[in-house]
């Protein structure tokens, strides 16, 4: 319980982060929520099931255009954001049915190239996403002010219905099955785990934030291209907050999201011509020091030793 | 249990901290200096580009604060660009535009590289009300949102196209067939359009119009199709990588057309060097070039001074990249002079009313707020150096056809 | 007519691609590691043939030796260094290793070297060769024709040398080669210094026919990408095969369906392969 009622205070307190009436820092908290967002969702596919996807960036693309496309013949901000969420989780559940029997490298390969693919009918389906030329979004007449404000929220919404998703899978049946998928597929096949189903729904679960927050994406920034919206750092950024955090946990994602965006704002300032490099140092400075994530270090500081892992813990 | 709660909490509080302070520490602005924001791909695939247009900045820079400083009213300032590198990813260019202006404080601000970054980077400078100049944005789509705040220094992507296709239907050689050949990206994709257009109305015959993807490392297929089609003129857009490789494979491939165009390579120096007897006879058009002759107002004087002035400082010809971005100083200093102020308001509605002549050409722009008094001139390289063919008042030797190899 | 030239063009690129990805496909074969370094290692080949041609005057056709040595000492000791770690991890962690090891090369290239693209300009360009209609340049058959043999030679030493059969034995079964005596972990490193050189020697010859940049890196993994899954992992024959063949497909595509859908029908193709046949053309075999 006190988990939770912490975690209700840090949302609180994010939220209030418009008050310091600082529009940039509301923009990083804005980037903030949609990487959580993004990253909550991998979690899902990924930290619980195991399946390395690299669709993110595809499900980002295809609800930022949707939501364009749709903001385009008329339809409200709202709606046109729900309605991409829809159809990011519809494209992947069938995507799912298509890639899902595919293991390890396989798997990882046929999601990144989704997004190639989608990013190629984008540039070339001119009359209805502007091809190369990108398509522009209906400009906001409201101040400043609250048009950060507005998106920020937004965005925040949508991270912390991402996380109640986890928390809910983490907690049900689904995320059970997907942990028994991770640890060995063919074994809870034989125990009657229906893999295939909970694969795919995870995978569709794993869109639908997604795809909300490319369309809100969209919105915010009044004009998209493909090479944009579906760049491969899309769909790697999320893996490495997970993996930062801590893979499989319900809040990891989050933790991770938020340290990587304050070292990456840190080193963009900081290191001009080399930020690409230290952030490669970073990266692999993870891999090699902090491979169970953030939470997985300060579990084994908490628990070292005696206590035995409770069930909904981090399954290494 | 507790610790749990107070380590989270400490963890969120730490954080915010770190947060903060690397925020704050950008400091308190003092004005007695004029802060203009300038959003480069300083790394990345567009970095050549961006650090062209660095150097053009950096000279105005430098050789405003040597004149001592903007005039003012009674007051001189001194000229600060602050730059920051956007990767070559355009969301970070709206992201790199709205911190120079929330965090940084700057003045004004000059657009990142390129259409499409100038595009997105546009809305953010329009929300805070921030005079914009581009430096290289040509494609009319950049100016259509109705932005009041957002001006460019290259005319629309026809005025590059029309001269073009009259110089070549006003020849006595017998061309009648066009092939276009445009890489489907904002800006070459747009040229190649009005290439199309402009050669309808002089009645050519487009025989082809293809487009390839970015990242396409092979153009054997649709250069072995112009070499059976034999099209007498080739009009081929890319960045300069793209049209390095086609005029090597078509080199290769036996592809000899009459007239052969590219935009935006042969421009660069780099081009020529990278394609050596090959860039023989390749036609072009720029928004500027050193040949051209203009008397201007500004710092720099005349363009003669300018490319001296250039010349001194960086060991080389400025292309048309380079002249720009010094032009959007120049520009920008001549509308702050005649305002004889730094209120952003001010500044804008002096533009807008802007008629003057700088080293760069005539100064006017349009509704949209894109420069429509340009005269881009048409060259062509002969003798591994690039000649000025059109306007009539700085050309320097006639267009010559054929001996394409 | 315009139909063989078409498939000669696609030979030739083919050749190329093939050269580009033999390395990529052992070390994914061997040491089940997708090394996103690949592009970067390839460019960097390039980069060594340009500087030795213009400052010493090496054909990139000679350098071959050169940027094949250099790769394969930088290929090796990263291995033994830092992946050798993780070759057991998840196929997570050595995707974002490499991917982070990838973001520092390239940076340090493109400090090195800036972004501009480079081109190797011979005194004396090779020109084409003109058979009846049909224009072949010279330039890329050489290319072609030289991976062909780098490739041919690869497979020799894989077949008749000593640590050629103990790689095959790793890729095979890396616990029962270990029982056998094989130093697995050495195997490893050599495997990894290989792929390496394989890109770096393909970079020599890539200098004459691309324009070299550290922005180029990307295309070139790509195609590394396609080939493999094309061809089938960690087999020679299969990256030649999957080379060749996505050179031909890639030219016919650009005639019949246009050259802007060039890279996205190397995908469709990826897509549909990996769903029916992941394991490529040739499957998982590929030695014996």
């Amino acid at each position: 319980m006190t988990r939770v009622v912490s975690v209700l205070i840090g949302i609180a307190l994010v939220a209030c982060l418009p008050v310091l009436g600082d529009n940039y820092l509301l923009r990083l908290g804005t980037m903030f929520a949609m990487y959580a967002a993004l990253a909550l969702s991998w979690n899902i596919i990924g930290g619980f099931a195991g399946y390395p996807s690299f669709a993110t960036a595809a499900f980002f693309g295809l609800g930022a255009y949707t939501g364009a496309i749709l903001q385009g013949t008329g339809v409200s901000m709202f709606i046109a954001w729900a309605g991409a969420g829809l159809v990011a989780c519809g494209f992947a559940a069938l995507l799912g049915m298509a890639i899902l029997h595919l293991k390890g490298h396989y798997f990882a390969i046929a999601s990144l190239v989704v997004a190639e693919v989608l990013l190629e009918v984008a540039t070339s389906w001119t009359s209805v996403t502007g091809g190369g030329m990108g398509l522009n979004l209906p400009v906001l007449q409201i101040s400043v002010e609250a048009q950060a404000r507005l998106f920020f929220y937004a965005m925040l919404t949508i991270a912390v219905l991402a996380l109640g998703m986890n928390w809910l899978v983490a907690n049900g049946k689904l995320g059970f099955a997907l942990r028994c998928i991770r640890q060995n597929e063919d074994a809870s096949s034989m125990v009657g785990i229906d893999t295939t189903f909970y694969k795919v729904t995870g995978f569709a679960l794993s869109a639908v934030f997604v795809g909300s927050a490319g369309a809100i994406y969209a919105s915010w920034v009044f004009y998209i291209e493909p090479a944009d919206v579906f760049s491969v750092l899309t769909s790697v950024k999320p893996i490495v907050m997970v993996l930062l955090g801590g893979a499989g946990t319900v809040l990891g994602p989050v933790i991770g999201a938020f340290v990587f965006i304050v070292m990456e704002e840190l080193v963009w300032r900081n290191f001009l011509s080399f930020h690409a490099a230290v952030l490669g140092l970073l990266i692999v400075g993870l891999i090699f020091f902090v491979p169970n994530g953030i939470l997985g270090l300060l579990r084994r500081r908490w628990t070292s030793g005696s206590r035995p892992q409770s069930s909904e813990e981090n399954v290494e | 249990m507790t610790t749990r709660l107070f380590d989270h909490v400490r963890i969120v509080t730490a954080g915010v901290m770190l947060v903060g302070t690397c925020l704050t520490s950008a400091g308190a602005v003092a004005q007695e200096t004029i802060r203009v924001g300038a959003p480069l791909p300083l790394t990345g695939p567009l970095s050549p580009e961006g650090i062209k247009q660095k150097r053009g900045y950096d000279l105005w820079a430098k050789t405003v604060n040597e004149a001592g400083g903007i005039t003012v009213g009674e007051d001189t300032y001194e000229v600060e660009i602050i730059y920051v590198d956007y990767e070559s990813n355009t969301p970070r260019a709206v992201q790199s535009a709205e911190r120079l202006i929330t965090e940084d404080e700057v003045n004004f601000l000059f657009s990142p590289f390129g259409s499409g970054a100038a595009k997105a980077a546009s809305s953010v400078s329009e929300r805070y009300r921030i005079p914009t100049i581009a430096a290289t944005a040509s494609s009319e789509q950049v100016y259509d949102q109705g932005y009041k705040f957002l001006f460019g220094t290259f005319t629309p992507n026809s005025t590059l196209t029309d001269p073009l296709a009259e110089i070549v239907a006003g020849s006595s050689e017998d061309i009648q067939t066009v092939a276009i050949y445009a890489r489907n990206d904002l800006f070459p994709l747009a040229i190649a359009e009005e290439m199309r257009i402009s050669a309808n109305e002089k009645g050519y015959e487009i025989v082809a119009f293809d487009e390839y993807s970015i990242g396409t490392v092979d153009h054997a297929s649709t250069l072995t199709l112009m070499r059976r089609s034999q099209p007498d003129w080739i009009f081929a857009t890319g960045y300069i990588n793209d049209l390095i490789l086609i005029r090597q494979q078509m080199t290769d491939l036996g592809v000899e057309p009459k007239v052969l165009t590219m935009i935006a390579g042969p421009a660069y120096k780099e081009f020529i060097e990278a394609t050596g007897s090959a860039a023989e006879n390749v036609s072009s058009a720029a928004w500027w070039h050193p040949a051209v002759s203009y008397e201007g107002e500004g710092i720099f004087g005349a363009t003669s001074d300018y490319v001296a002035a250039f010349e001194a400082e960086y060991g080389s010809l400025p292309d048309y990249a380079e002249a720009s971005a010094s032009a959007a100083g120049v520009i920008l200093q001549l509308a702050i002079e005649e305002s004889g102020s730094i209120d952003p308001e001010a500044v804008r509605d002096t533009l807008t009313q802007m008629d003057a002549t700088t080293f760069y050409g005539p100064i006017r722009f349009g509704e949209t707020g894109q420069i429509t008094s340009l005269e881009p001139p048409v060259f062509q390289i002969q003798g591994g150096a690039p000649v000025v063919i059109y306007p009539e008042a700085v050309k320097q030797a006639d267009m010559l056809y054929g001996d394409i190899q | 007519m315009l139909y063989i030239q078409i498939l000669l063009n696609g030979l030739m690129l083919g050749g190329l691609y093939a050269c580009i990805a033999v390395g990529f496909s052992l070390v994914w074969g061997v040491l089940n590691v997708i090394n996103i370094m690949h592009g970067s290692f390839v460019v960097l080949g390039s980069y060594i043939a340009y500087f030795a041609y213009v400052h010493l005057g090496v054909h990139p056709f000679f350098s071959i030796v050169l940027s094949g040595g250099a790769l394969f000492v930088l290929g090796y000791a990263l291995q033994a260094g830092l992946i050798n770690r993780v070759v057991g991890a998840p196929v997570l962690t050595t995707l974002v290793l490499t991917f982070g090891l990838d973001l520092l090369l390239n940076n340090a290239m493109l400090l090195a070297f800036s972004a501009d693209y480079r081109t190797v300009r011979l005194e004396n360009p090779f020109g084409s060769l003109i058979v009846a209609d049909l224009v072949i340049p010279l330039n890329r058959l050489y290319g072609m024709l030289l991976a062909g043999a780098l490739t041919a030679l690869l497979y020799m030493v894989l077949v008749r040398s000593r640590m050629g059969r103990a790689i095959v034995a790793v890729r095979m079964d890396s616990e029962a080669a270990a029982l056998m005596g094989v130093n697995v972990k050495r195997i490893f490193a050599l495997t990894f210094g290989i792929g390496a050189l394989m890109a770096g020697a393909a970079g020599s010859l890539l200098s004459l026919i691309f324009p070299i940049s550290p922005i180029a890196s990307t295309d070139f993994l790509g195609i590394a990408f396609v080939v493999c899954v094309l061809g089938g992992l960690g087999s020679i024959a299969g990256a030649m095969v999957g080379g060749l063949a996505l050179g031909v497909i890639q030219s016919f595509g650009a005639l019949f369906i246009g050259p802007q859908h060039g890279l996205t029908i190397a995908f469709i193709l990826l897509i549909i392969l990996l769903i029916f046949k992941p394991t490529g053309i040739m499957g998982r075999r590929g030695y014996e």
